[in-house]
């Protein structure tokens, strides 16, 4: 679908025949010239043009701006159908005004989200909208001047109707507590135009760069206290220092945007509507290391974000944000986005160096490290994707701002990914310290149907499942990890009382088991061994002494594995085994599943004082098991029965009982 | 050159050698089995795990680089264990037929670490000085090695004398499946080998369980019920 919204002269573009930018003569000024106007020539005309491009962009042309989420996440609940029956009512009523598809700005559970703007009117965001109600939005905005159905509001003006039922977005619950710093222009601009970036005040941070010496850019960062947002937290500027100092040439920086964890899509959120903003974070990097040539290594399922990340960095060569002599700095650098085939340990560093060296992916001993022997055995530099987002921000608007969020250990702020039994879904942006608690029942506003927290899984399946205890726990690097989970890439997947925590800690075990790159022992055998005990003791086999086997062979694995992968993967039966021991004895010594899940564990009974006779539950067994008795009511033979449900889904009095 | 401390020895090696070369100059065994100089150094079987002291990680030896200070223990109770339990993680997934395996004897690197070890799991077959064409067994011989723990050397077999079963059943299905087979090619029956069974086996908590379940494959030997999908 085409993007390109705006017509007419791009701000990219020269303005006049004066104008001297070429990309055969880079300038310095290349950005601050583009946004405050012509420094090269002095013309008043050229001027006033920029300017009312600039707002052009910002405000919409002839002063109304629609604009439609258009992640992922918007996608998949029908935003493309919205997007083009905008265009359609939009074109019968004949208006002018500027249709812009944006990313996603982290409400999912509202999706598909619809933001109108028009001056001197409240900006105005619709959730849920339909194709059938679109024209009734327009009808009620653009005439009435009517906001009473809008989801959120962005500012007030006063002279809107209903305008005073409507919160503003920094009242709703979701937005009140999140700090929105580097996903500051998700869901704002349209991912596929570099311009709309830089009206926006982007590249701002790499024009800073350039200006600087490599060694202020990492005390920069050093000051700012970042810490890769990959999971490990390990201190950027470091890296970049170690890799600096090491010997050889060329060197290289990669962009891992290998997002693989289920329940975790900060970066495809990221990527996906600021993607500029990332690649100008990989710049600066490289620049700070002296890299010439850069990867952003993308998962190739994630395909609308690695299509921007390729979009966007073909825009960037085209107007010379890439290539020789970068805005006449000296600085070469250029960058190709390499689609990975999909495989979870491709985002383990040392895997994802030989996937892109073109060999199988499988990560290697180390050290020696990547920061000295990486990419065809040169120094290189993985950054995550937030971490570059981070970095482009942090040279932007200078560390100070950068560290006022955070504790004092982890500086900044980190987007989570709430998903799971959460009544609001969405990636949500909070500085590091804040509690489980916040983020789950501020944010995300507790559990939905009215169910029971019972534990939340933090950091993906190598991360660990916490119970209502640990809630009161800052989430930031180190008491998370002294609590069995790790930061990771941030998903929490929160698990309410209907789930079986037995039954959680297999699906987490089955997906490493599956993902496992089958190199080193511990993490092939191990995981096979973890799944089958598993297995067994939902089914119904436990023995005493699988505990035992249990912890034993997760000790093993936590140490003798090659990588973190493996390191990592018996974290959640761990910390199940840790907080929810008493479930795992009740499925072994009792054979009873307390959440009533595993199904062998499970006995159907009908209770006849409940029963009237309707014989829907006979009527509904797949498998015959259920009898007339002689009293008119019915009942289940337990030798028949294979545990289906069906006949509790079908009785309309809730007689059938489980066990 | 760096200089290193291993197991409290102080050495100085050339830098880029690995742990297990540079224990190997102060005369410190550390087991292997996947590492083949030059061939193969992927450090994937983690059998040469050691423990390294100032970080507290497990670091496999056979493709640790040394570095200026490294202090590690090759042969603390932590090492011990998670070979021990490297050990059992193998076997868990190997496939036991030392009947048929050309590895016999010392050849068999596991065996030998197994024993070293104290993992049990390894029938006495694997140690048997007796060829395949001289089996106890192939004389018509009721011996229990097929059954038995390993770890004696198989000192009967080498004075003639058949397996008395005197270490322990292995309690695994695939390994007893494996020498009810044997038996039967051989026309030993179950009868034969339940008089001979209860002598030690009796004391072990596992002993009914063991024949139950030798009962079972016989069973379905005579019926020729073999089903082989669990045979990898």
């Amino acid at each position: 679908m085409p993007l390109d919204v705006h017509n007419g002269l791009s701000l990219m573009d020269a303005c006049c025949s004066q104008c001297n930018h070429k990309i055969e003569r880079p300038c310095k000024d290349y950005i601050t010239c583009r946004v405050n106007g012509p420094l090269c020539h002095k013309d008043v005309e050229c001027k006033e043009r920029r300017l009312r491009r600039i707002s052009e962009i910002r405000n919409g042309k002839g002063g109304v701006k629609i604009t439609v989420g258009m992640g992922s996440c918007g996608l998949a609940v029908g935003a493309g159908e919205v997007y083009h029956a905008i265009k359609k009512e939009v074109k019968q009523r004949g208006l002018e005004v500027s249709i812009v598809p944006v990313g996603c700005m982290g409400l999912c559970y509202a999706e598909p989200l619809v933001e109108i703007r028009k001056d001197g009117l409240p900006h105005a965001i619709y959730s849920k909208v339909t194709p059938e109600n679109v024209g009734k939005i327009l009808d009620e905005y653009l005439n009435n001047g009517d906001v009473s159905n809008a989801f959120a509001l962005r500012s007030r003006t006063g002279n809107a109707r209903g305008e005073n039922k409507v919160p503003l977005l920094e009242e709703i619950d979701f937005y009140k507590y999140q700090v929105k710093w580097v996903t500051r222009n998700c869901g704002i601009i349209n991912p596929e135009s570099i311009e709309e970036y830089i009206a926006h005040g982007g590249y701002l941070g790499l024009n800073r760069t350039l200006k600087l010496s490599p060694g202020e850019v990492i005390e920069e960062v050093k000051r700012s206290g970042l810490r890769g947002r990959g999971g490990a937290g390990f201190p950027t500027w470091l890296k970049w220092d170690i890799c600096r100092k090491a010997q050889g040439e060329p060197k290289y920086v990669i962009c891992n945007a290998d997002e693989g964890d289920p329940g975790a899509f900060m970066n495809r959120m990221l990527a996906e509507a600021d993607p500029h903003r990332v690649l100008e974070g990989l710049i600066i990097a490289a620049y700070a290391i002296g890299a010439t040539y850069g990867y952003i290594f993308v998962r190739a399922e994630k395909a609308l974000m690695a299509e921007r990340l390729e979009k966007a960095v073909d825009e960037a060569r085209r107007y010379g944000f890439l290539g020789k002599n970068i805005f006449n700095s000296g600085f070469n650098f250029n960058v190709e986005v390499v689609r990975s085939a999909g495989a979870f340990v491709c985002g383990e560093e040392t895997a994802m160096l030989a996937a892109i060296e073109g060999r199988r992916a499988m990560p290697r001993q180390r050290p020696p490290y990547p920061a000295t022997h990486g990419l065809f055995g040169k120094p290189t530099t993985i950054n995550n994707v937030e971490t570059l987002a981070h970095v482009a921000t942090i040279m932007a608007e200078g560390w100070e701002k950068f560290a006022r969020y955070g504790t004092e250990r982890s500086k900044g702020t980190k987007v989570f990914c709430i998903t799971g039994c959460a009544k609001r879904t969405g990636a949500a942006e909070v500085p590091i310290g804040t509690t489980i608690r916040e983020l789950i029942f501020k944010i995300a506003g507790g559990i939905r149907e009215g169910r029971k927290f019972k534990a939340v899984q933090i950091g993906g399946p190598s991360g660990g499942c916490l119970p209502e205890s640990a809630l009161d726990l800052p989430i930031d690097y180190e008491s998370l990890t002294s609590a069995g989970a790790i930061m990771g890439s941030g998903g929490l997947v929160v698990i309410d009382d209907s789930n079986c925590i037995v039954d959680v800690a297999r699906f987490f075990t089955t997906f490493t088991m599956a993902e496992a790159c089958g190199k080193c022992l511990p993490c092939r055998a191990g995981s096979k061994i973890l799944y089958d005990t598993l297995s067994r003791i939902i089914d119904g086999g436990g023995l005493e002494e699988d505990l035992e086997v249990l912890e034993n062979v997760s000790k093993f694995m936590k140490d003798a594995s090659l990588c973190a992968l493996g390191q990592t993967a018996p974290n959640p039966v761990l910390t199940t085994l840790k907080y929810f021991r008493e479930e795992y004895e009740a499925h072994i010594n009792e054979k009873r599943c307390p959440a009533k899940v595993c199904k062998k564990l499970l006995n159907y009974t009908i209770d006849k004082d409940v029963c009237i006779g309707c014989g829907l539950c006979a009527k509904n067994c797949p498998v015959e098991a259920i009898f007339k008795d002689i009293d008119g009511k019915y009942y289940i033979d337990a030798e028949r029965c294979i545990r289906c449900g069906q006949c509790s889904m079908a009785c309309p009095r809730g007689a059938v009982v489980k066990r | 050159m760096v200089r290193v401390i291993i197991d409290g020895k102080e050495a100085t090696v050339e830098d880029g050698t690995t742990v297990l070369e540079a224990a190997k100059k102060l005369g410190i065994e550390i087991p292997t089995l996947c590492y083949f100089p030059n061939v193969f150094e992927e450090a994937t079987c983690r059998i040469c795990v050691v423990e390294d002291k100032k970080t507290g990680k497990m670091i496999p030896s056979c493709a640790f680089p040394v570095s200026e200070g490294l202090n590690v223990e090759t042969n603390n109770e932590r090492v011990r264990s998670d070979r021990k339990l490297a050990l059992e993680v193998i076997l868990a997934i190997h496939k036991i037929k030392c009947q048929s395996c050309p590895r016999k004897g010392g050849r068999c690197e596991l065996l030998v670490l197994c024993k070293e070890y104290g993992v049990e799991g390894i029938p006495v077959c694997a140690e048997c000085p007796l060829h395949e064409e001289d089996c106890l067994l192939a004389n018509g011989e009721v011996c229990l090695g097929p059954l038995t723990v390993a770890g004696c050397d198989g000192i009967c077999m080498h004075s003639n004398r058949s397996c008395e079963g005197c270490r322990g059943p292995i309690m695994r299905t695939d390994v007893i499946k494996e020498a009810v087979k044997l038996y039967s090619s051989h026309g030993i029956t179950l009868e034969n080998i339940l008089v001979k069974l209860g002598r030690y086996y009796s004391s072990s908590p596992y002993y009914d369980s063991v024949v139950k379940v030798i009962a079972q494959f016989f069973n379905k030997n005579n019926k020729n019920e073999w089903f082989d999908e669990g045979d990898e």
